[in-house]
């Protein structure tokens, strides 16, 4: 019987099978034994059908970085599609299978026939037990969680609190028989076979810390509620859509008002008229509804407004891959639009990460009086990690601070006033002797239009200048590795990170001469660590999710040196393997 | 550091003194509490005039308080209109004034939200939005200032140019069929619109006030000649002719009726139709009520 740091389990079933729903129950089940989770199922972009769904779950008794690739343990809900996963396994996965299949499945088409030596097969009557439990097979999922806490050594006890947290809505009838369900496969496993354990988790220590289960939509929908959203509008457009369908549930309670406008032109609009009045307001989208954004976004910064846009990114150009990943928005997050026209843009590494950063973004938006992206990606909006309800608990607002003008009678307000930090006292409708006309055209610090070279320099200029307080004031970049010259100095950004990280602490590459460097805050860039790092390291390579290097660009521009870039389109998460095998190659 | 200092030209606050007297017994009638300092940027002799003069008294007389004001616009002589009220202006992006107005309403229920702007900035680039703020029933008065066509960039055709008009860009006439903005606004089940010229800006002073009081989003279209890029279609000699009143006996709550005027090819100066719903805020009041229940 192996022991070990983290387990892989993936649920592969047909679109309403139930798999996406067990590894949720898995999920938090694991939670409450006090494991660490990260969870990134993937399923078609079609609705129903006979399309694959995938759920993908890793559990640890330490902080994961990833969801990890390899499947220890593959539970077959539907043989077909459970084939076609078998590449994505470890060479001693154990292999979760119904024994007793519908004599409709032909014989080559049946998953157990591909075991190979040095897998287990674990074949389970999951149609009959589910039948006996429920009187029908559609809580073969739940069977499946039992004989998975039996051949992992977990606590029943906690898959069946957490059937009661997963159908607490439903009857008390559904909690019992799914509880049953999952007892019928536990004790399956446990009478019929000799060694029914296939590897063991190294323990954890249960505690009391309120866990929450979210992905990164969820997190920065939640950070945007505490923030004090007053307004959200949206357009649906996949990956973003959650964020909205969550504030639609919880904005209105708090006396906010969430509008699905007609596009993501007039959900940009939307966002600006309030941010215009003082009010925090926000939209989410991906890079399709962004490239409609621009206009508006410039004139935020033109016109000096406050808005907070989450671009969640997924496979482009163009209506490109919506349900897969991908970091290929940067360029347009950083200069899509006319003009001079510069704006803050914040990429998360994780789920704390996104709610820790929207709620900076309405900070940073607001003191210097400009759009903020936020940058997210399917995999980050989508993953579920557990989230120690302490870091939620524990942001402290105030980091930033909004400047807000006071009326000096005789004087007229000058709205746009040319400061040494850039930055104007702001007004808004309503408050009196500070009346005043904003615009998209070039402007005089009063606001009116002009357009003359000294004028447009000075406002130019001012715009920014806003944002050097910013990159002095902002946390610098996380860095890792030995002090002193490097042989690799490894960058990344947004939810590559981790992968980056797990690939520096395994076991081929650590204690070699390898650092990394993740920076947070991608516009304005902080150009001094960031020297200071690539001045300390002999090469260069960063990891992205694009096929032409968008951040490796943008470093290279800032720290004058040449970067390698391991940029790569595969269509999901970046894989620890090929990162390690890349640095292994750049070192030989 | 190089700080620009506001110099005097378009837009700038110039009030020389010849200017000053002369407006001086207007002050004294109110009529400029809701003006600017900034003089208007339109050609001696535009339409807008007559529409401001008419809006000013409207305001005046329901006494909106300056500072809860909010005048929002695109891009287009009319859109310059945020600069010459003495309130708050956002003078935005060209098609997008109801989106960002929707947005001032909504985040701020208490401001007083007019937009405003053109044919092409209303009805060409953003049309769209039309249909969707009319939906949510936003309470704002949208003022179109339609003179049939491009003005700020000189005369080009716009949506609502007759067919066949010679302009820069169509100079063997247009091959389109001009929209109808009032039938249009009805079928997408507008709450208040109305119809005016901007000779008369006694009637639109009380067509405005209608709307201003309106809980709900108002529509009023104004035809007003282009007296420098347009003297075929719409000059103020053949104004009189083509407006009328509101036939007597019309029902405004009547929306067939209401698309009966609009298609009858005359042109009318008043309301042609109006009901009573709730606009977007008691909505989401509504809603708010629900979601905490």
């Amino acid at each position: 019987m192996k022991q070990t740091d983290s387990l892989v389990i993936k649920i592969c079933g047909s679109a309403g099978d139930g798999a996406i729903s067990a590894v949720e129950i898995l999920n938090r089940a694991c939670a409450l034994m006090g494991f660490h989770i990260m969870n990134f199922d993937s399923y078609p972009a079609e609705i129903r059908g006979f399309g694959k769904s995938v759920g993908h779950t890793r559990i640890s008794r330490t902080p994961l970085l990833t969801p990890g690739r390899y499947a220890d343990c593959l539970v077959a809900l539907n043989d077909m599609h459970a084939i076609t996963e078998l590449k994505r396994i470890k060479p001693d996965a154990a292999l979760v299978y119904d024994s007793r299949p519908p004599d409709y499945i032909e014989e080559d088409c049946a998953v157990a026939g591909f075991i190979e030596p040095g897998m287990s097969g674990y074949g389970v009557p999951l149609r009959e037990l589910s039948a006996q439990a429920v009187k029908s097979a559609r809580s073969r999922n739940i069977v499946a969680l039992g004989a998975i806490a039996a051949m992992y050594n977990l606590d029943p006890e906690a898959f069946i609190e957490a059937i009661n947290i997963r159908f607490a809505r439903k009857s008390a009838v559904v909690r019992e028989i799914n509880s049953a369900a999952l007892k019928m496969g536990y004790e399956y496993i446990r009478n019929h076979r000799e060694r029914p354990v296939h590897k063991t988790l190294l323990a954890v220590k249960r505690h009391d810390r309120p866990i929450r289960i979210v992905n990164g939509n969820e997190a920065a929908a939640i950070g945007a509620l505490d923030a004090g959203l007053t307004l959200y509008a949206g357009y649906p457009i996949t990956p973003a859509t959650k964020i909205m369908e969550y504030l639609a549930k919880k904005l209105p309670p708090k006396n906010g008002t969430v509008v699905q406008t007609e596009d993501e032109i007039a959900a940009i609009g939307h966002v600006v008229g309030a941010g215009y009045t003082g009010k925090r307001a926000m939209t989410a989208t991906s890079g399709p509804g962004l490239c409609l954004m621009t206009e508006m976004l410039n004139l935020a910064v033109q016109a000096e407004i406050a808005c907070v846009v989450i671009n969640s990114m997924r496979g482009g150009p163009s209506t490109g891959l919506p349900t897969k990943t991908e970091q290929a928005d940067l360029n347009l997050a950083l200069y899509g639009g006319s003009g001079d026209s510069p704006r803050v843009v914040l990429a998360p590494a994780n789920v704390p990460e996104c709610y820790i950063m929207t709620r900076r973004a309405f900070e940073i938006a607001e003191a210097f009086q400009t759009p903020v992206i936020l940058l997210l990606d399917f995999f980050l909006s989508n993953r579920f990690e557990d989230v120690d309800e302490t870091v939620l608990e524990t942001f402290e607002p105030g980091m930033f601070k909004r400047l807000t003008a006071e009326p000096v009678s005789g004087k007229p307000f000058e709205r746009f006033r040319v400061t040494d930090n850039g930055v104007s006292p702001a007004a808004f409708p309503g408050m009196p002797g500070l009346k005043h006309a904003i615009t998209g055209l070039e402007h005089t610090p009063r606001g009116f239009p002009n357009y003359e070279g000294d004028n447009h320099r000075a406002m130019t200029e001012k715009r920014r200048r806003k944002f050097i307080e910013l990159q002095n004031a902002w946390p610098h970049p996380d860095v890792t590795g030995p002090k002193g010259q490097l042989s690799i100095g490894v960058l990344s950004w947004g939810s590559s990170i981790g992968a980056v990280r797990e690939a520096l602490a395994s076991p081929e590459l650590k204690g070699l001469s390898i650092g990394g460097c993740f920076p947070r805050l991608l516009q304005p860039l902080q150009t001094e660590p960031l020297k200071l790092f690539a001045n300390r390291c002999d090469r260069l390579v960063v990891v992205e999710l694009n096929s032409s290097g968008q951040l490796a660009g943008l470093i290279e521009q800032t720290t004058h040196k040449k970067a390698m870039r391991l940029a790569d389109v595969p269509a999901e998460p970046p894989a620890v393997e090929q990162i390690v095998r890349y640095l292994t190659g750049v070192l030989k | 550091m190089n700080t620009p200092k506001d110099k005097p030209h378009n837009t700038e606050p110039v009030l020389n003194k010849r200017v000053a007297s002369g407006l001086s017994h207007v002050n004294s009638d109110g009529l400029l509490n809701y003006r600017s300092h900034a003089l208007p940027t339109w050609c001696p002799g535009c339409g807008y005039y007559g529409i401001t003069h008419g809006l000013t008294q409207a305001m005046n007389t329901l006494n909106i308080p300056n500072e809860n004001l909010v005048v929002v616009s695109g891009i287009g002589c009319a859109g310059r209109m945020p600069f010459f009220v003495n309130g708050y202006g956002f003078h935005s992006i060209h098609g997008r004034a109801l989106p960002i107005a929707s947005g001032v309403k909504m985040a701020s229920p208490e401001l007083t939200v007019l937009c405003v702007g053109g044919d092409g900035d209303g009805f060409g680039i953003g049309g769209g939005h039309i249909a969707h703020v009319i939906r949510r029933n936003v309470d704002l008065t949208y003022i179109v200032f339609d003179n049939s066509i491009y003005g700020l960039t000189k005369g080009q055709a716009s949506p609502t140019t007759p067919k066949g008009q010679v302009t820069s860009t169509s100079p063997f006439g247009t091959a389109e069929d001009p929209i109808n903005p009032a039938l249009i606004s009805l079928a997408y089940n507008v709450s208040f619109l109305a119809t005016g010229y901007a000779g008369d800006p006694d009637i639109l002073n009380t067509i405005f006030q209608k709307a201003l009081a309106h809980r709900g989003f108002s529509m009023i279209i104004v035809t007003t000649p282009c007296i420098t890029f347009d003297h075929v279609n719409v000059t103020w000699n053949d104004f009189r002719d083509r407006f009328e009143p509101i036939p007597s006996g019309h029902n405004t709550g009547d929306i067939a009726a209401a698309m009966q005027l609009a298609i009858s090819g005359k042109n009318y100066n008043g309301v042609l139709y109006q009901d009573d719903r709730p606009d977007w805020e008691t909505r989401q009041k509504a809603i708010r009520k629900k979601s905490s229940g």
